[in-house]
This record gives C-alpha cells, structure tokens and sequence, in this order.
C-alpha cells in the first residue's frame, strides 16, 4: 500500500468528524426552520474563543472550559432565535430576509470577535491531547483528533436516537414537516424551535472547539467551517441528520484525497467542484426527503 | 347548547370581503354542514377559527363561557378545537403511527423527553388506524400512503387528538365509496359522543344523509341557516349555489 494513503484516510476522517458536527447542527435548525442560519457559523468561532478565554487566558481547567463553552454556545443560539429569528417569523418574513438577518447577526458576532481578541490566528492550548500520538496502519492520529472522533461519533448517535424515539424528536419531524399543522395538534413549535437552537448551537460549539484543537481560531472561521457543514449537508441531503454526516465524511475523503497528486490550495476548489456536481446530477442529496 | 359562537368575523384580501361580519353558533352533538358556492368563504372561515389565516376583526365564544379575541393555530389545542385540511395535511416524512402518537403522547417537560406510557397510546393508535382499516400502513411514511389513505390518516388524527369541535374541510374530495361510508360512520360517532362537528362539503346527498343543521354562505356572508330538508330548498339558496 502506498504509505500516505492511512495518512489520507486519517485525515479524511478527522476532517468529516469536523464537518460532520457543523452540518448536524446546521440541518437540524433548517430542517426545523427551513431557513438558511448564516449566523450558525460565527457560533462555532464563540466556542473557540470561549475556550480560549477561559482555559488559555484565565487558567480555568480545560473540560471545564469546554463545558461552559459549549453551554454558553447554545444560549447564544437560543437567543439569537428568541430574540431575533422568532420575531421575524411572526412577522411572515421571508426566508430571504431571514437569510440577510442572520448574515447581519454573523458579520456583527464575528467583528465583536475581533474588537476583543483581535484578528490574529491563535491556538487554544500547547499541552491539552497532544502530549500521545497514535499510529493505525502507518497512519498518524492524535489524541486530540480521536477525541474529536468520539465526540462527532457519540453525538451523532445521542442526537439520532433523541430524533427517534423521544418526543422531541417526533415533534421536530412534525414541525420540519408542516409546522401549522403541527401548532394546531398541540405541538408547543416556538418552544421546540428555540429548543433547536439551543442543541443545534451547541453542536456548532464542538466542531469549534475541535477546530480550535486540531488547527487554530480565527474570527472569520466561522465562514469556511459553515461552508464546510452546509455543502455536507446539501451532498448528504439538506434536513436530513445522518445524510449531513454522510456527506460530511464523503467530503472529508472527497478533499484530502483530491489533493493527493496536487497542491492543499485545491481543496476548496474540490469542495464546492463536488457541491456543483450533486447540485446538478443530484439536488436532493444522497439520502434526500423520500416521496 | 352552543360549544363555539363566533361574532362579527370579518377578513378581506386585498379589499375584496371573504368573509363579512359572520355570527354564527355551532351545537354539540350536532353535525353541522357549512356549505355555498366556491369562493364563497368556506374553507376561509374555517382557515379563521383556527388560526392559520389572521382575521381582520371577530371574537370567539367556546363553551363555559370562555370568550376571546386572540385566535392562533398553537391555541387550538388548549381550545380543544382540531380540523382536517382541504388539502390533506400529514407529517409526510413521519410514519403512519407516528402521525398520531406525536398527538398523543405526553407534553410536559419528562413527557417530551421520553415517551412515557407509550404501550397505551400505541394501543389507541393502533386502535384508531384499524377504525380506519390504514392499520397495516402503520409502519409506511405517510408520504408512501395513496391520497384517500393520507385523507383518512389526517382525520384520524383529528379523531386522536379527541377535541370538542372538530372542523372537516371537505374530507370526502377523493375517497372512493367504501371509504367515503367510512367516514361518514366515523363523523356519526363524534356526534354520538357529544362532540360539535363542523363539514365543510360539496356532495348535497351527503350533507342531507348526516348534517343537523346547514349553513349556507354567499360572497363570504350568511344566506341561510336551518334544517337542512328546509334551507336546501329555499329559493336563493338554490339560485346562489345548488342548481341541482
């Protein structure tokens, strides 16, 4: 075998665990909502930054941190919806202005970002994960990156089995449905939606934080890892939990593997080449609404 | 004993009055037959008492003398108020069982996150869909079921959430015979149960075979109210709308 293709495999996994996270949290509010939240990006920079704050700048204990942080990331989407979101769709506004609302909500976040730390790229810690370093069939994995691993996969089951069996997994599918009709059977939609915010935002704040481990922050982030999860979700299948998953590791393999024979600055360009194609050939995405 | 009053409902889209100043009362245990040409303010009054349109001005009255201005589609559940859509309406992505226990089951807090008592309300699911003979469905996507299917599912879960008034918005429109006898057993039954029934509906053998009480709108106003034998064959009823 080739002795860089575990590398690309390894790769190609860490980097679908990362986009996998994005686009779960991205589909579960669209699917939900059915509106296109620019703003779900910058919330992945907050929970970079949190860590940093708290863990680099203050000292605080570093599981301790990225709870807080991710925490603190949910309440930043459950206020974004209460205070901004939900308003609008009270008002009927369409989901072009939606669409606009939450890009002014994004460029705003990301420049408060910036005022505060500045546009420098940071790290988030030197001694937390990297101290081990694993070697799967010729192929290098960090601590940091199988941690990262476990937590997309561990979430991804969490979030997956809630959608089936619990109730609020009924009532989402219900208000991803018809959301009318769902108000008029009883279910409470404003209270589930800004519960989706909540969770969704919160799993935004993993994939932050694992990029912040795995490479680095910067406050414009946000843009790519959205772009990331989104063109994820639209190959796996827009609203669809585990299409976005789906897509996101395909994407992994799709781009690390793209730039196998050719320079890294390709990877975009695969990236939104693969978007382009499934657009085209297959707009509903792999595993897209049935019917 | 009248469970919902309505009074001086009024809505206009874009200055044409489709529904002007209604006051209108609907009994329990009574079926109820709104009927009146096309665009004469059927399925928008119906849109108004439930929420999914807003009304330009009108109060409702349910029973125990609650009264109010405020009408929205998430009250509907505390008003014990549910309807069927003219265009049949189920979660299409859910599957059939599932249709009806997100209607059934729990909705506080512990309830919403697991499903507690699941065992009994499957049972009156299940119990439901055999009522409606859709019960070897129960496990397909709604979205999978034909259109009399998805009909009967929708109203169904209109007979699942076990409200007081229960408003049909042209529930035979596609049902072939068997099914069309169905429903009109089903729709005798929430009379029989006390409960307020409100049909919107085209077919006149059917309104005259089940309805207490017909009324008849016009250019979004009433034209008649009565027994159906007795309205039916009034003069301008039969010129407005029947000619049949």
């Amino acid at each position: 075998m080739n002795s860089i293709i575990p590398q690309l495999i390894v790769n190609s996994i860490i980097a679908g665990s990362i986009y996998s996270l994005v686009a779960l949290g991205f589909n579960l509010i669209f699917g939900t909502t059915k509106f296109f939240n620019i703003n779900h990006g910058v919330v992945s920079t907050i929970a970079g930054y949190t860590v940093f704050s708290l863990a680099k700048n203050h000292g605080m204990d570093i599981w301790l941190a990225i709870i807080i942080a991710v925490i603190f990331t949910g309440f930043v989407g459950y206020l974004s919806e209460k205070f901004v979101f939900l308003k609008m769709r009270e008002k009927r506004a369409s989901g072009m202005v939606m669409l606009v609302a939450s890009l002014g909500l994004f460029t705003a976040l990301q420049a408060i970002i910036a005022i505060i730390f500045t546009s420098q790229f940071q790290t988030i810690s030197t001694n937390f994960g990297e101290s081990k370093v694993y070697n799967i069939f010729g192929g290098i994995i960090t601590e940091t990156q199988l941690i990262i691993l476990a937590a997309a996969i561990l979430i991804t089951a969490v979030l997956g089995l809630s959608m089936k069996y619990t109730k609020f997994g009924k009532a989402v599918k219900a208000i991803s449905d018809d959301v009318e009709v769902a108000k008029i059977v009883g279910i409470n939609a404003n209270k589930i939606i800004a519960k989706v915010f909540f969770i969704g935002s919160m799993i935004a704040g993993v994939a932050g934080i694992a990029i912040g481990f795995d490479t680095g922050i910067e406050p414009t982030m946000g843009m790519n890892l959205l772009l990331k999860g989104v063109i994820a979700s639209i190959i796996g299948g827009v609203g669809n939990v585990y299409g976005g998953v789906l897509g996101a590791f395909f994407l992994g393999f799709v781009e690390n593997f793209g730039i196998w024979k050719i320079s890294g600055e390709w990877k975009d360009a695969i990236a939104f080449g693969v978007l382009i194609l499934f657009l085209i050939f297959k707009p509903g995405g792999i595993m897209g609404k049935k019917g | 004993m009248s469970t919902l009053k309505l009074h001086n409902f009024n809505k206009h889209f874009y200055g044409v009055k489709a529904v002007n100043g209604l006051s209108l009362e609907f009994e329990s245990g009574k079926i109820t037959g709104l009927v009146g040409p096309n665009g004469s303010g059927k399925s928008t009054l119906i849109n108004l008492i439930t929420g999914v349109i807003p009304k330009d001005s009108g109060t409702i009255f349910i029973a125990d003398g609650f009264k109010t201005d405020k009408i929205r589609a998430q009250d509907m559940y505390d008003y014990k108020i549910t309807r069927t859509f003219q265009n049949v309406r189920v979660f299409e992505q859910m599957s059939v069982l599932d249709n009806l226990m997100v209607v059934l089951t729990h909705r506080n807090a512990l309830g919403a996150l697991f499903e507690r008592k699941k065992n009994l309300y499957e049972d009156r699911t299940i119990a439901i869909l055999e009522k409606l003979d859709i019960s070897e469905k129960k496990h397909e996507l709604a979205v999978n079921l034909s259109y009399g299917q998805r009909k009967l599912l929708e109203i169904g879960r209109a007979i699942a959430m076990d409200s007081d008034i229960i408003l049909f918005d042209e529930p035979y429109a596609g049902l072939f015979k068997e099914m069309i006898k169905k429903v009109s057993e089903i729709i005798k039954e929430l009379r029989e149960a006390g409960k307020t029934v409100i049909l919107v509906e085209h077919n006149m053998e059917i309104i005259r075979d089940l309805c207490d009480t017909v009324v008849v709108l016009d250019a979004g106003e009433l034209l008649a109210h009565g027994k159906p034998e007795t309205v039916l064959k009034q003069r301008d009823v039969v010129d407005a709308y029947l000619g049949e």
